[in-house]
């Protein structure tokens, strides 16, 4: 257990230094704050507001952001890991819990940590059309999209042992899977069509079946990245 | 009792590339085994396999008594491990990377403490604690990884070219470092190319060639095995009657030597003992009346000895095949072929492991 702590906040510490993390907060409140501004002044409704930022600002540079942290989790340390780390007494497991945990703890906490204040001002100055468990929904079904993100980057930084290559992977299977769902007739599943929906998710339009659909099929594929990453990772030469 | 004991272990990287070949290693506790080889002949992969980092593609590994797998982390816990060209966090200085280090091996924060401040010491990095690693020498890292590898005692330590990219007077102090560390019911097991650091420090030697362990034994007898029947001589006078002679020393045809200006290096192929043929050449000193200017039985430095046992082995690959094939017939037929020992059959010279 001490093991699994000291990874954890050793891998916590580097995300903190990184520069990737320091331009994506500075990329995600920046423009939050000018529409809030906006919003108060031109009395923008909240849903409209909050949706737009997501599909503007949140989910391109989140997606790129959250690609890079993920998916250089085990192969940006590849000579570290075992030097320093796997050579001690630490289970294969125990690492890679806590990279999963840092990893996507650390996702959710940045995602969290701008929106819920965001959603907040949004809701309190810009023309109020939301209801509660709509932008609850809402907040929550892209926190769980931003999850399967992460989950498969850590499952490619397993599997591929270039950082770039496997950026580039996660990158192209985002850019791609909006074709693929939409041949097997899945185009609900598509970040695109479950960001297109947001306002009306917001204001609590959406159908229940929508929302939950969501809310199942997301943490299961995210379950399934998971599982994956650890079995590749116990079998993995070092 | 054996600490490190490996059975037929071999790797063998994605189909394509023999890195261990049936490799069959035994480190007796206590000892300071040094694993000598060229560059690319496995001692790293036998290390990555010994600590669990990589898997075994055949072959069995017990590590202090216990088989060694990816999740034995108990067994890690009681290993010290430098790797050859350490890398570290680039971030972190010698004090946090030690007690990341001491964390992770599960010490309590105080005794992290004292041991960190210890081993900088020991390593000489006390004026460097402060600084980031990312600036560091080579030498500095080698030190640093030393100085991690000890953090927890450890029973067992492994040192992957502990003496690679050092200045001399790093080397010396490595070398010094881990004679001091020696004995104590410690086992160390040091993988170089450098026979220099071989000779100085190691109780037990190991030579690897393309995967497979061709000698082991003591230190001692590896220096036997070297020395086995050159006597190097200086001398001046009438050469000419002197090196008539030689062939003479010994029966017809056993009797080897090369001049080199005033020196002559003999190297007889023979089973009598050394002295007896160091009588023989001083008799024939005596009997030509030359001038006796130097002797030397230890002329045929380890280097040769070692280089002569990897020709030897590369010249004989199908006869150890054969030799190979045969040892484990009588392996499955319940019998070992020394009694209860195994060896590396078809290679000559080599004592049971």
């Amino acid at each position: 257990m001490q093991a699994f702590l000291a990874i954890l906040r050793y891998d916590v510490e580097q995300l903190t230094r990184s520069w990737v993390t320091r331009v994506w907060i500075l990329l995600l409140v920046v423009p939050a704050l000018f529409l809030v501004a906006v919003a108060a002044n031109e009395k923008e409704l909240a849903s409209e507001t909050m949706a737009a930022y997501i599909a503007a600002v949140l989910a391109p540079f989140s997606a790129l952001a959250v690609a890079v942290i993920a998916s250089s989790a085990v192969s940006g340390e590849a000579s570290i890991i075992a030097d320093s780390i796997m050579s001690r007494s630490v289970t294969r497991t125990e690492y890679i819990s806590a990279k999963i945990i840092a990893r996507m703890g650390f996702t959710l906490a940045v995602y969290l940590a701008v929106m819920i204040p965001f959603a907040y001002l949004i809701i309190r100055y810009a023309a109020a059309d939301t209801s509660i468990a709509g932008v609850v929904a809402g907040v929550l079904m892209v926190a769980l999209l931003l999850a399967f993100l992460a989950a498969f980057g850590l499952t490619m930084s397993t599997l591929l042992s270039n950082v770039l290559m496997a950026v580039l992977a996660v990158l192209l299977v985002i850019v791609l899977s909006g074709v693929v769902l939409q041949f097997l007739g899945l185009t609900w599943m598509s970040t695109t069509a479950v960001i297109e929906a947001l306002p009306r998710t917001f204001r609590g339009q959406s159908s229940s079946w929508d929302v939950a659909r969501v809310i199942v099929v997301f943490p299961s594929l995210t379950a399934a990245s998971l599982f994956t990453s650890i079995w590749v990772f116990r079998r993995k030469d070092l | 009792m054996h600490v490190i004991l490996t059975s037929d272990l071999t790797k063998i990287y994605e189909k394509r590339y023999i890195a261990l070949n049936a490799l069959n290693l035994r480190v007796e506790k206590g000892s300071v085994f040094g694993l000598v080889g060229p560059n690319g002949a496995g001692k790293s992969t036998t290390f990555r396999i010994l600590l669990g980092l990589e898997r075994p593609t055949a072959g069995h590994v017990t590590v202090l008594g216990e088989p060694m797998t990816a999740e034995r982390a108990d067994i890690r816990r009681r290993i010290g491990f430098l790797p050859a060209n350490p890398s570290f966090p680039r971030y972190m200085t010698p004090i946090s990377y030690l007690e990341f280090t001491g964390s992770v091996l599960g010490l309590p924060g105080e005794r992290a403490k004292i041991q960190l401040a210890r081993l900088l010491q020991a390593v000489d990095l006390t004026a460097a604690a402060s600084q980031r690693i990312g600036g560091f020498s080579t030498g500095m890292l080698t030190r640093l990884g030393i100085a991690a590898a000890l953090m927890n005692d450890p029973e067992l330590l492994i040192l992957d070219e502990p003496t690679s990219g050092l200045d001399p007077a790093g080397r010396k102090q490595t070398i010094e470092l881990i004679r001091e560390l020696s004995g104590r019911d410690r086992t160390i097991i040091i993988a170089t190319h450098i026979l220099g650091d071989v000779e100085r420090v190691c109780t037990d030697v190991g030579i690897i060639s393309s995967g497979r362990l061709i000698y082991s034994g003591p230190m001692a007898e590896m220096w036997r095995l070297a020395r086995q029947g050159t006597i190097s001589v200086e001398i001046e006078g009438n050469t000419a009657a002197f090196e008539q002679q030689i062939p003479t020393l010994d029966e017809l045809g056993s009797v080897r030597y090369e001049r080199l200006g005033s020196e002559f290096r003999i190297t007889f192929l023979g089973t009598e003992p050394l002295p007896e043929y160091v009588e023989r050449v001083l008799q024939l000193v005596d009997r030509t009346g030359v001038d006796l200017l130097h002797i030397n039985t230890g002329a045929d430095e380890i280097e040769e000895a070692f280089l002569r046992r990897l020709e030897e082995d590369r010249t004989r690959g199908f006869l150890r095949a054969a030799a190979w094939a045969a040892t484990q017939d009588i392996a499955r037929r319940g019998a070992s072929p020394n009694g209860s020992e195994t060896s590396d059959a078809g290679i000559p010279g080599h004592p049971a492991v």
